[in-house]
Parts: structure tokens; sequence; C-alpha cells
């Protein structure tokens, strides 16, 4: 009988959990962000209890850290450091098939006192930000987009400027101040992905230079095969803010506009009248929606799915960066079928192929100096020897480093990388980014899902679009006080 | 003349009363702080945040009410606030699908137990397991589409479930609806079970029908059941969020309140206006709810709602006046 008793209560208790969820209707996104918040805490408590440790073991070590710079780091002299370090990263594919863990095991046979834990986060834009509100989110991160001035109180500069871009490409994306904060694990150019097979049958023989030629093969693809000309990727939507890559030099041929001039134009998204400029990016877009050579139900594309049929030849083109060559590549059987080109616009007769680094490592600007030293010797390993850029198929940040093949199509173009913004502007993008909305280069997607919706359903002009676009940065412009300058 | 024995508080803390209000103050203190510090907490550090100008780190400009401001002047804060409509229609449906399902489950019918279970199972699912479910059944081609070319449907005559401005409101709603209506109906149940059922038979034997019953003896009893489900699916209808977030993102027209509140906290990097936008939605939230239990107040209008004050006064009036007659009288 007591038994009974004893069961009947342990159900009603495990019941009235259970029923404590009901009710909501509506869960807010805080709550996540809470328990996030709290497993890192509990983390990285663990990792600096192993650090202390290893500290007390390794007191010269520490004492030697204290004055740390990329470039003076010589790695043979710190095989035998040891510290617990925890690495954050938004490369959840290479977490899941196992490529991470090899590049740790292969760092480990040299410096086999360093433990890298890592955490691969599948929203990261987000949840990067988050975390580095609570101070002590791990070691070493990818750099999300924070304002420059907020730099040097959560990342430890790695050197200066000058220093880096002795030896490194693209070091200046986090420069601040003459210092530079993060290191990208890889570069990319921006161009798009096609299918050489599709594009032979469609009778194809030269790729397009201008956007007139490119829609015009894209017909042609819808004509002569049964593959999707342009795979817009509409439901994923940070694939919709990929476009915002190419409205700088590839369009205007000016590497000082995306993060010099751009904040200081009075129309950015006007019609330049030549087939070039941000106006003839989305263009390509617009008509390719209106003419129909997009999916057919663009509101349930799937990105995963997409890589297949890249491969397998149903998507003739896909508009990314260079980083998804190898995704591509690896997402079916006929890797030899995807190729890469520069993106068509010409300016005054020469295509440009923007190359810039990917996310950068940064390193925590507080974590114990112990942990510091660890973290810099693995970005410079990561860097130097782990040849991860290269297997990714990214543009070499190491000078003179090897360079991929899929990078062929773009002899004869001329790459440019973007100069960095003026000092005292460092932050004018990002405030014009978020004061106007339209995010351009920071998750901006749904001004780009307008355009498709608008070009599908003929339910909005594509000129009055780009005026709605102008005015609204313009009128941030007005808002922050920035000088209209061109 | 006793006098009352003053207790120390040790001493007090052992006796029997002092021992009830230790458990008591126990049990609760761990809820009580979880609730202080993961709800309210919060909640009052966002509506400190809703009078700045500020990103998750950085620095912050006090502005007052100028987010509030911005909240009513701006074209997508508030039309958004319209989809809520979309899903308000789509909660009554759930109710009276919930109610009737209820009512017939309630009595005896085969397999009766089989049936709850599967249609309170939509309920336990995730969220966001059931947004990618959905995202996959109304892609052309597929679940949907198939099922009703079986039932002789063109595909060629079927619309494009999220890609047609018209109806894909109506399908993320019926997403919903699917999910929801299970968990109103087992209340419903619960609550039905607690008529008493004699009364169904007295009502039999004086010849009502069974929606005379529902009408007259089911619907009264369950009155509050219904108002708390009406008050809930109201309230959760205002802040929709996971269909249309994980179905289409929020994209081509199907963007509710919520959605884009968190685009603007998240991608638009503006705390303090996503906050403001928070508090509104909180303020409309109470509004609805108050005129929502007048409204059911003045329906479900009974003896014994009557204000038990006033009926205290109005006896103490009958007496008084009986008092004076009987006086007058004698």
């Amino acid at each position: 009988m007591k038994a009974k008793k004893v069961m009947a209560l342990m159900l009603s208790a495990t019941m009235l959990l259970g029923l404590t969820a009901c009710g909501n209707t509506a869960e807010a996104p805080a709550p996540a962000a809470d328990t996030a918040a709290e497993d890192t805490a509990d983390d990285t408590a663990e990792a600096a209890a192993d650090t202390t440790e290893a500290a007390t073991e390794e007191a010269d070590a520490a004492q030697a850290a204290g004055d740390l710079s990329y470039t003076s780091l010589n790695l043979e002299d710190y095989t035998d450091t040891a510290a617990t370090i925890k690495f954050i990263h938004h490369k959840t594919d290479r977490a899941e098939d196992g490529t991470m863990d090899a590049m740790v095991a292969e760092f480990n046979k040299t410096f086999p006192n360093i433990t890298v834990e890592m955490e691969a986060v599948t929203d990261y834009a987000e949840d990067a930000l988050l975390r580095l509100s609570t101070g002590d989110w791990g070691d070493i991160m990818f750099i999300p987009a924070i304002d420059k001035n907020q730099l040097e109180t959560y990342f430890m500069p790695l050197d200066t400027l000058d220093n880096l871009s002795a030896q490194l490409n693209f070091a200046n994306q986090w420069e601040y101040n003459g210092l530079s904060y993060g290191i990208p694990y890889m570069a990319n150019a921006q161009g798009l992905l096609y299918n050489k097979r599709i594009f032979n049958e469609a009778g194809i023989t030269e790729l397009p230079t201008t956007p007139t030629d490119f829609l015009a093969d894209l017909q042609l693809v819808k004509d002569n095969t049964d593959a999707i000309p342009l795979y817009t990727n509409y439901a994923a939507g940070w694939t919709m803010g990929a476009w915002d890559a190419y409205i700088g030099c590839v369009s205007n041929g000016d590497n000082t506009y995306m993060n010099q001039k751009l904040v200081h134009t009075a129309e950015p998204f006007a019609d330049p009248g030549d087939d070039t400029g941000a106006y003839n990016v989305y263009r390509i877009l617009y008509d390719a929606c209106a003419q129909g050579l997009i999916e057919d139900d663009y509101t349930t594309t799937d990105w995963e799915s997409c890589k297949g049929m890249m491969n397998r030849g149903e998507v003739a083109t896909m508009v990314l960066g260079s980083w998804a060559y190898a995704q591509m590549c690896e997402a079916g059987d006929t890797p030899e079928d995807v190729g890469y080109m520069p993106f068509p616009i010409t300016v005054g007769g020469t295509q440009y192929v923007l190359a810039g680094g990917d996310y950068c490592y940064g390193i925590n600007a507080n974590a114990s100096d112990e942990n510091k030293l660890a973290s810099l010797i693995f970005v410079k390993w990561m860097t130097e020897k782990s040849d991860w850029c290269f297997n990714e198929g990214g543009y070499p940040v190491v000078k003179g480093g090897k360079t991929p093949d899929m990078y062929a199509a773009f002899d004869g173009c001329s790459v440019l990388s973007d100069e960095p913004a003026l000092a005292g502007e460092e932050d004018f993008l990002n405030e014009m980014n978020a004061e106007s909305e339209l995010s351009i280069n920071a998750g901006g997607n749904d001004k780009v899902q307008r355009i498709v919706e608008a070009g599908a359903t003929g339910s909005e002009e594509f000129a009055d679009i780009m005026d709605d676009w102008n005015s609204a940065w313009q009128d941030a412009q007005d808002e922050l006080g920035i000088d209209v300058l061109y | 003349m006793t006098m009352k024995k003053r207790r120390s508080f040790p001493d007090w803390l052992r006796s029997r009363d002092g021992q009830k209000v230790l458990v008591m103050t126990a049990f609760m203190i761990v809820p009580l702080v979880l609730l202080f510090v993961f709800t309210y907490l919060p909640f009052g550090q966002m509506f400190g945040f809703s009078f700045y100008n500020m990103k998750y780190i950085g620095a912050r400009k006090f502005v007052g009410l100028k987010n509030y401001a911005k909240v009513f002047s701006r074209k997508d804060c508030f039309g958004a606030l319209k989809l809520s409509l979309y899903y308000m229609l789509g909660s009554v449906v759930q109710l009276v699908i919930a109610l009737y399902l209820a009512t017939i489950l309630s009595f005896k019918v085969r397999g009766g137990n089989l049936f709850k279970g599967f249609m309170f199972f939509p309920f336990l699912i995730n969220g966001i397991a059931i947004g990618f479910i959905f995202k996959f059944f109304y892609t052309r081609g597929f679940v949907f589409d198939t099922v009703l070319q079986w039932c002789g449907f063109q595909l060629d005559n079927l619309p494009y479930w999220l890609r047609d401005q018209k109806i894909n409101n109506f399908s993320l709603v019926g997403t919903s609806v699917w999910r929801y209506f299970g968990q109103n109906m087992v209340l419903f149940i619960g609550a039905i079970m607690s008529v008493d059922a004699e009364l169904y038979e007295a009502a039999t034997l004086d010849g009502a029908n069974r929606f005379q019953q529902f009408k007259y003896i089911i619907m009264p009893s369950i009155k509050t059941i219904i108002t708390l489900n009406v008050i809930l699916s109201i309230t959760g209808s205002l802040s929709a969020f996971e269909p249309p977030y994980v179905i289409t993102d929020g994209a081509n027209g199907t963007g509710t309140y919520f959605v884009v509140m968190h685009e603007i906290a998240h991608t638009q990097q503006k705390v303090g206006l996503a906050s403001a936008m928070a508090i509104v939605l909180l303020i409309i939230i109470l509004i609805v709810t108050g005129l929502q239990k007048l409204f059911f107040k003045y329906i479900f209008k009974s003896g014994e709602d009557e204000d038990p004050r006033a009926a205290i006064k109005r006896e103490k009036q009958l007496a008084r006046i009986s008092g004076r007659r009987g006086g007058a009288a004698v």
C-alpha cells in the first residue's frame, strides 16, 4: 500500500514538471542566451582550474609570456608549454567530420602539453557576440562583428600591423591604432560557383564578363538543360547577405570604396549607367528572379542539399565566396565539375576580384598569461603549419603560400583587397549599417530577400527598392552626422 | 486574566507554528529565487535597456522615450502585429476543434485513449523540430502536395504554400494549430470529466439532445477553463515566434512581431529599440487580457459571480428595512 503511495507521488511530481512547460506558447530567445552563458562559464571554470595547476609548474614560461607578439614568437622555443585553452569556432562541418580533431592531434605532436578544447557553435554570428559580453568565454574565438574601438577591451593585440603585414596577407581586418588584433584563418576570393558540365551542355563557350552576358547565359542554361540556372538559397538567409560582398571593388574597381568611401557616398545604390556598381550587382539577382531563372519555390530552399545539387549538375550557378568551393566538391561524386569564376562585372575593361580574410582568430584579452601564450602558439601553428587555409581552398594568408588550383579562372583579373578605414572613421560603417538597417556585409539578409520577392512576384520595381536604400543610407548619414563627400 | 506567554524566537521556531512557516519558506525559496534571477531580474534590466540606444557590448546613450516613439512610428513593428490576427483566428479554430474533440472523447469511445494519445503527441515535440518537419511538409511536390494528389488534386492547381503571400501565413498558422490543439483538448477533457454524470441522465430524461447538453451543462461548468485557454491562446498568438522563424525565417511577409524584434535586437543590434518593443507588447497583452476578462464576465454571468461585498451590503439594507418595519409595526 505504501509503495503505491510513493509511486503515485513520484508520478504526480513528474507530471507537474511536464505541466510547467505548457501555457508558454512563445519562448523568448533570452533564456537560451542565459543557458549558453552558463555552459561557457562552467567550461572555462574547469579550464581555469587546470591552468592554475599547470601555471605553478611552468612559472618560468609564464614570465617569458609577458611580452607576446606574433612575429617575435619562435615556435620551437615553446614546445614544452603546458596549458588548457578553449577555442570557439563556427566550423561545425569540420568539427563533425573530424578535421578539427585531426589538426589538434597534429598540433599536439609538437606541443604535447597544450590541451585544446574546441566548441563548434552553430549560430555563430549572434552567439559569439553574446558570449563576448560575459568576459570568460574561453581563449580563442573568431572575432565577430564588433566595433573597432571595442577591440582592446575584448582581444589581445597580436602584433603591430606593420610587423604582421610583412609576413601575412589580410592582417588589417581588425587593425586599431596600429595594432592588429586578428589573423584570418583563411582568405576568400569573391567570385561565383558554377557547374562546368552544365555550362558546356548549355553551349556556353566563354565565361560571362558583364551582367547582360551572365543573364543571357542563364537563359541558355534554362533552355538547353534541366538545371536550375541560379540557385538563390533564399530560405537560409545568410546566403542572400553574401551578395553584399560584391558591391565594393568587384563592382567598381576601387579598393578604398568599401571601408572609406561608402559611408560618405550620398547614393551608393544609384545606377552609374555603365553596367557597374552596386546597382548592377543586385540587378542581376532581380532580373534573374523576374525572368524565372531561379528555383521554383525559393521559400523552401535547403542549404545542405543544394551542395549535392551543385555537384551533380542540378544547379548551374550560385553566388557565394570561395570558401564554399571545398564544400561543393565534397558533396558529391563529381568534384571536377565544380568551378569558380570571377563575378561577371567588368569595370573599364578589367574584371576585379576581391580577396579578403575570412573570420579572424582573436585571443581573449582577459585570459591568463599562460593561456595567452598557449593561444598565440596555437594561432601561429594553425596559420603557418596546419595547411588549413589551403585545404579549405582559401587564398593564402601567409605571404608566398601555395594557391589552390580552383583560382585558375582568375588569371587576367585584378585581385585587390580592401583598404582599411581611415583613422578615426573605423566604426562609421558599423554605425551606418545599424542605423540604416541595411547591414551591408553584416547580416543584412532581408534586404536582399526583398529583392528576390519583388523580382519573382513583381510587387516592386527594382529602381524603387534602390531608391529606398539610398534614402535609408542618407537618413543614417544625417542621424550620425557623417559628411557626404561623393 | 491570562498572561500571554511571550515565546523567544528559537522557541517559536521549534513550535508547530514555527515549523510550519519554516517548511513553507524552505520549499518556496528555491523556486522564488530562480523566478527572480531568471525572470524578474532580466525583465527589470530589459526595462532599463529600453531607455537607451545601445548594442549588447559598448557604450550606451540615454535617449528616454525615443525608442517608444520609434516603435509606434516605424512601419514594420506595428505592421507585424497585423499578422497576429491570423494567429488569433487560428487559435479560435484551435479551441473549437479542441472543445469538439474533447466533448466526444470524454464519453466512452472505442479506442478513445489511443486517439487522445495521437492527438496530444504533437504538443510534446520540440518547436524547432516541428518547424523543420513542416518546412519539408510544405515544400513543392513533397508531403502535403503528394497527399493532396492522392485525393485527386492536380499538382499544377495547388498553390505554393509558403511562397504565395496570400496563404503563407495560413500555412504557418496551420502548423501552430496542429501543435497546440492536442494540449487544449486534454485540458478540456479533464475539465469535462469533473461534470457530474447524473446531470446528463437527467437531461436525457428531459429530452435534451447532445448539442443542448453541451450548451447548457458542459459549457457553463468548464467556463473557467475555456476563459483560461482563450487568454493563453490570444497571448500566444500575439507573441508567435517559432513557426515563422524556423519555417520561413520571417521572410516573405511572415515576420511576426517577435521575429521583427529578434531581427532588430541581433542583426541591427538596436537592443534598446527591441527592449522597447517587448515592453509595448507586454502592455498590449495586459490590455487585451483585461478586455477578455470583462468580456467573459459578461458572457458567463451567473448569480454566484456577484460581488460578495455587494451581497452583504444588500443583506444589511434589507435587515435595516425589515427591522424598521418590524419596530414600527410593534
